[in-house]
């Protein structure tokens, strides 16, 4: 019985550290996100300034203005547009152009000036028939 | 052929209906004509489906731009070859694809069994069919691949044809893709012959270890598909999605990753069920879990819950995955309980310090891995639940769970072997892991000297180290005995020994697959990266290396229009290599493509993508990743191949055997 006691000490501690390191986790700005749309972060103001945002609408069609390597765009819902300009490093993405009606998903945060600084663009295409990627790994 | 396609597809529903009604009433009954008329039933499903696949096939292949899916995921200029692979290039498809894998599986359990476990079988059966029913329905109603195009002309709808079709996802014309999504879906599908024998098992009451003896081969073969598939499709990911990385944790990620951990919590408890008699319940609820998880796996990337760069569309099977889950969960939690006094367990914990104990730590590590993989992936539909709010869990979050987790359960592969059944001694410990445990220490004094700070970076490869060292004691111990007993050579004593037990000395080969590949994840606290924009003959750094961008490329296929950048990578003023990333538009999908390229050694990759054209279409924006170790992933889990084949092989037998394994010392075999 003393060493089922042992164990089951040892799995408290365990699992303990791993919800502090959960909760921990949740405390740091960098890895949460809220999802809002465009009308959404409009309708936040100055609280959406303090939060690392999601933003979801569709791309501006010909918004697109590159300038060596700077990248500005609109996103759109409705009546409701958000400005963005590209921060992010990584590459963006083949669906993202001005030729193509293309849903958008921008990561970053909303600037003092109302620009929308975006690290990450994940763009899907409205294609012919259907987007799908689904398949690609499930 | 569409037509034909249809009605064959149609049968199925019939006749999973027909098998699962006729197994439940074999096992009420015990009537061996019942059962054989199940089996027949499982065969004609293959058979059914089989020939739907080929209908499909034929479709795609002649281009029938009549059908849906057809002119969704191919055209007229696509190669042969991607034609045929786009069979499951789609939702539709794949969701066929699928269906048929269960048939094959259902089909070989039914002839593998035909003469034994007849007990079970009605109920293995059953299980089986019964999920048949659930993919047949989808197949058949909700997701048809042989829908036809069609418009509306007034109030009539009207079928139609496209002179072309869309063409396939440039993003899937890649090889790793016509491999990575059948593999995976064979270790998803494959998570159900456990579970039918489980659920057979807690049915009829034979709760010993006959189930988990005829099922052995199954976990094991869909592990290792199902590991397979996830490091191919982060390889795919790797090459095709160019943001330099493998791993994102991603929703569709995790969902592939969700039933690998619960399978291999349950490859590792299942020993002390075998053994002690242990963990019955525990061992029940793995296997369940695996199941549901793969269920919830392609739940989540068809329904549209959560949003992944790989699993976009709604599909409309949300509710339908969600009924099956819901009553597949409360159905086999309450066989659990109606069998919970039957699965008491025959010993106790002796020691903290045994192969128990380190087999049950083992095993909460990967449960807790479970849960904060599945947390974190459901984390916005929980807040959006409770605080209104969606709110995403990035990696970070993910990597300051995971890689603690990770760390522990790898110290758990060096250490948890070498333990003891029941109680190890002080003296043994100091034996085994006084060397290794010194090995590493020296290992971090070097790395720190060389200049490497990073904690998690020199724990990691300071644990590999530790594993890598016991592993190969082992190994070296074992033969030298098994020489000295034997007069064998050296080597040949390696080879009797580690076929005489597979399954032990297979698994340290699978663990040191693994170990390699961590030392492949730890690179990453090494990447760097550059970015930059330059005409013909420009130049750039990154590290030790310098680039000079030698020429720009404009080329014409009948598929697509590319740019091409010659990047010369020099090192020391030598030219190491010319690599040549690309930036293609597909005319048929209307789509631009990425392709990556990669200077690949043991040390780094250099990864370089072409993300944009300057205005003038005289200039490029290239963007450069070193990433150390990555090949190091790949070649762990080609390790980890073998040592799964290894694993399945049938242990030699000789007159030595009866004796060589004793029970209570260190060397006591894992099996």
């Amino acid at each position: 019985m003393k060493n089922k006691l042992k164990f089951v000490v040892g799995s408290i501690v365990i699992v303990l550290a791993v919800i502090l390191l959960a909760v921990q986790g949740l405390q740091e700005d960098s890895s949460i996100s809220y999802s809002k749309s465009v009308s959404e972060v409009l309708i936040l103001g100055d609280r959406a300034k303090s939060l690392t945002l999601k933003v979801n609408g569709e791309l501006k069609k010909g918004s697109i203005k590159r300038n060596n390597m700077d990248l500005d765009f609109v996103i759109t819902e409705g009546k409701s547009e958000l400005n963005v300009h590209y921060i992010g490093r990584d590459p963006i993405p083949d669906t993202f152009n001005n030729d193509m009606d293309a849903e958008v998903i921008v990561s970053g945060r909303l600037a003092d000036n109302g620009i929308f600084k975006a690290e990450r663009i994940q763009a899907k295409c409205a294609s012919k028939y259907e987007a799908d990627y689904s398949s690609s790994e499930i | 052929m569409a037509d034909l396609g249809n009605i064959l597809l149609f049968f199925l529903f019939p006749i999973s209906v027909f098998t699962a009604l006729s197994a439940l009433a074999a096992g009420m009954t015990k009537r061996r004509g019942l059962l054989e008329a199940a089996r027949r039933g499982a065969y004609a499903a293959f058979g059914v489906t089989t020939l739907a696949i080929l209908a499909l096939e034929y479709l795609l292949i002649t281009s029938d731009f009549s059908i849906e899916y057809v002119a969704s995921n191919t055209n007229l200029a696509l190669p042969m070859f991607y034609k045929i692979v786009a069979l499951w290039a789609g939702h539709n498809g794949s969701l066929l694809l699928w269906t048929w894998i269960i048939t094959i599986f259902i089909a070989i359990v039914a002839f593998q069994n035909r003469h034994k476990n007849s007990d079970m079988m009605p109920y293995v059966l059953f299980t089986m069919a019964i999920t048949m029913i659930f993919f047949s329905v989808l197949s058949i109603f909700i997701s048809n691949p042989f829908d036809t195009l069609y418009q509306e002309f007034g109030n009539k709808l009207q079928e139609f044809t496209v002179p072309d079709g869309h063409g396939l996802n440039p993003l899937l014309q890649h090889p790793a893709m016509i491999i990575h999504p059948p593999i995976l879906f064979i270790g998803y599908v494959g998570a159900v012959v456990p579970f039918a024998f489980a659920i057979a098992a807690l049915i009829t009451g034979k709760l010993g270890t006959g189930w988990i003896r005829t099922t052995r081969r199954w976990a094991l073969t869909t592990w290792g598909f199902l590991g397979v598939g996830i490091v191919l499709g982060g390889k795919w990911a790797y090459v095709e999605l160019g943001w330099g990385g493998y791993w994102s944790w991603d929703p569709v990620e995790n969902a592939s990753l969700l039933p690998w951990l619960t399978a291999t919590a349950y490859l590792h408890s299942v020993m002390i069920q075998e053994r002690k008699g242990m963990l019955k319940i525990w061992n029940m609820t793995l296997v369940i879990s695996t199941y549901l998880l793969s269920i919830f796996g392609t739940f989540l990337t068809r329904s549209g819950i959560v949003s992944s760069v790989h699993a976009f569309s709604n599909s409309g099977l949300g509710p339908a995955f969600a009924v099956f889950l819901t009553l597949s969960t409360i159905l086999s939690v309450a066989l659990l309980l109606y069998r919970r006094k039957d699965l008491q367990p025959d010993e106790e914990l002796q020691s903290l310090v045994s192969r128990e104990s380190g087999f049950l730590f083992n095993n909460l590590l990967f449960l807790l891995a479970t849960i904060a993989v599945l947390w974190g992936t459901l984390f916005p539909v929980i807040s959006e639940i409770f605080t209104g709010d969606q709110i995403t869990v990035g990696p970070p979050w993910f990597n300051n769970i995971m890689i603690p987790i990770g760390l522990a359960l790898l110290l758990l592969t060096g250490v948890g072997p070498l333990l003891a059944w029941r109680y190890t001694s002080v003296e043994t410990l100091k034996r085994s892991f006084g060397w290794p445990i010194l090995g590493s220490i020296v290992l971090v004094a070097i790395l720190i000297g060389a200049g490497i700070y990073d904690g998690w970076a020199l724990g990691s490869f300071a644990i590999s180290f530790f594993v890598i060292w016991t592993i190969i004691v082992e190994f070296i111990n074992g033969s030298r005995v098994r020489s000295k007993n034997s007069g064998e050579g050296f080597l040949k004593a390696l080879y009797m020994l580690s076929r005489k037990n597979t399954r032990r000395y297979g698994g340290y080969i699978i663990h040191a697959g693994i170990v390699i590949m961590f030392v492949g994840f730890t690179g990453n606290a090494f990447n760097s990266e550059t970015r930059a924009e330059v005409g013909e003959g420009d130049i750039f750094e990154l590290g030790p290396y310098t680039f000079k961008a030698q020429r720009i490329i404009h080329t014409e296929t009948e598929n697509y229009a590319a740019e091409t950048l010659d990047l010369e990578i020099i090192k020391n003023s030598k030219t190491i290599a010319i690599i040549h990333p690309e930036k293609r538009y597909y005319f048929a999908s209307e789509q631009p493509s990425t392709e990556v390229d990669i200077y690949s050694t043991l040390r780094s990759d250099i990864y370089a993508v072409l993300s944009g054209m300057s205005n003038d279409g005289e200039r490029v924006i290239v963007q450069v990743y070193r990433n150390p170790f990555v090949n190091m992933v790949w070649i762990g889990s080609i390790i980890l191949i073998f040592g799964t084949l290894f694993a399945m092989l049938p242990n030699l037998r000789g007159q030595k055997s009866k004796n060589s394994i004793p029970v209570n010392s260190t060397k006591g075999a894992i099996a």
